[in-house]
């Protein structure tokens, strides 16, 4: 109610990673914060009839230290650890992180390739969306002002599914991606790709699918030339930009080689199984 | 607002403006100034304190959530007779040169050392990314944290 009623300055408090350094950098801008990190229905994690539900307010060291998540989403605890460094994942926030939704959020590429859901809570009640459609633009989201993420859903058809997440920094501790790239497959009887899923995080407005990569792979034999073909059609399908860390070509090539990579592995944990 | 909380064993309180950061309020409210500000974005990590037996960038954290909680600060490991393993190591080896990370370094090593007193090289190496020297003495800081984690867990069997 607070947020509905002061919507022009009031923001809602997660674990302030991004938040409290936007305060000190645009002081003013902000003249109400809600704190929702200690929300109970905002927390936890646990298997439903559904799927797997990660709270919102669940931070990265939760992910990392919860044994459901390293057990069904090995590839989710392995993003969470290239979040920050200890100290902004013991305070930063899954759901923070999505909701500032800068096209290198971590968190994101992972949630995509297992098809998350999210369900987001207004004063006119709650609603369910596919995550891809979350997200809008830098920085922008479909929440409306009166609205809060409340959980994210990975659906129970999705919990062990074989994928693979890469993250392409510059270092390995406190580094923005310059490409982040989760794959999601299963393998049928006879060995041809099924449910493909090619996730792609900072080379496009916001976090993405390589639709058409994913397409040219399903229901072919994961051999090498499929593989590095579908690596081929997802940097068609990227926007990636220049700036200091890279440029715009160094990122397609590195997202031919990371989805190559993500694919390639994704397939050998599918045959392991 | 009125934020109570416990420091290093003690209970206090102050009143502080809603934005100010627990950082802030260790330093300016409560005078322990042995967590530093450094780059005021979470980057370096020379703020770090433990809240509830967990490292944060008190940079990051608004005292108001600190509220009702358990502060560790570099100013609460030593006693009057005895300094902490991780000061006794970091002091023998050198692990210091312009000291203004070791505030930082030495939480975030405790944090580490705490859940796991006999870490890898490599745990040491994730458990201290977020902690930056800009001396750039990290073999040695590293190889302080491996010592204090020995003494630690010696002291520990021995008990």
């Amino acid at each position: 109610m607070l947020l509905a009623e002061n919507t022009a300055r009031a923001r809602a408090l997660a674990g302030g990673t991004d938040l409290v350094v936007d305060l000190k950098h645009a002081p003013g801008d902000v003249d109400l914060l809600v704190d929702v990190s200690q929300l109970p229905e905002f927390g936890g994690i646990g298997e439903t009839e559904e799927g797997l539900r990660i709270g919102s307010m669940v931070t990265f060291s939760e992910l990392m230290a919860s044994p459901i998540v390293n057990q069904m989403t090995p590839e989710i605890v392995a993003a969470s650890h290239t979040v920050g460094a200890v100290q902004t994942r013991n305070l930063g926030t899954i759901g923070g992180n999505l909701v500032t939704c800068v096209p290198s959020a971590d968190s994101a590429p992972s949630l995509l390739a297992l098809d998350a859901i999210v369900t987001i809570a207004g004063s006119d009640g709650k609603r369910s969306v596919p995550l891809e459609k979350f997200f809008v633009g830098p920085r922008k989201t479909i929440l409306e002002p009166h609205e809060l993420l409340v959980e994210i859903l990975i659906p129970k058809k999705n919990l062990g599914k074989p994928s693979h997440f890469i993250k392409f920094g510059l270092r390995k501790g406190q580094a923005l991606a310059l490409v982040n790239v989760a794959a999601a497959l299963y393998l049928n009887d006879d060995g041809t790709v099924a449910e493909p899923r090619i996730a792609l995080g900072a080379v496009a407005p916001t976090p993405m699918f390589a639709r058409k990569a994913e397409a040219s792979l399903d229901g072919k034999k994961p051999d090498e030339e499929n593989l590095l073909e579908a690596a081929r059609v997802a940097v068609s399908e990227i926007k990636p930009i220049d700036d200091f860390r890279a440029s715009a070509n160094y990122r397609r090539h590195l997202v031919q080689t990371l989805t190559y990579r993500a694919l390639k592995r994704s397939t050998e944990i599918a045959s392991e199984h | 607002m009125i934020v109570k909380l416990k420091v290093n064993g003690e209970i206090r309180s102050a009143d502080v403006s809603p934005e100010t950061t627990l950082l802030k309020l260790l330093r300016e409210h409560l005078n322990l100034t042995g967590a530093k500000l450094g780059c005021d974005v979470g980057d370096c990590g020379t703020c770090t304190v433990i809240v509830d037996g967990k490292s944060v960038n008190s940079c990051l954290m608004l005292a108001g959530r600190a509220s009702g909680r358990e502060v560790t600060t570099i100013e609460g490991l030593a006693s009057s007779e005895q300094l902490h393993p991780l000061q006794e190591t970091f002091e023998e080896l050198g692990a210091l040169q312009c000291g203004f990370c070791g505030p930082g370094m030495i939480i975030s090593a405790k944090a580490l050392l705490d859940k796991n007193p006999e870490p890898t090289v490599f745990e040491v190496r994730d458990a201290l990314s977020g902690n930056l020297c800009r001396c750039t003495g990290y073999t040695k800081i590293i190889e302080a944290v491996l010592d204090a984690g020995r003494i630690m867990s010696t002291a520990e069997a021995k008990s």
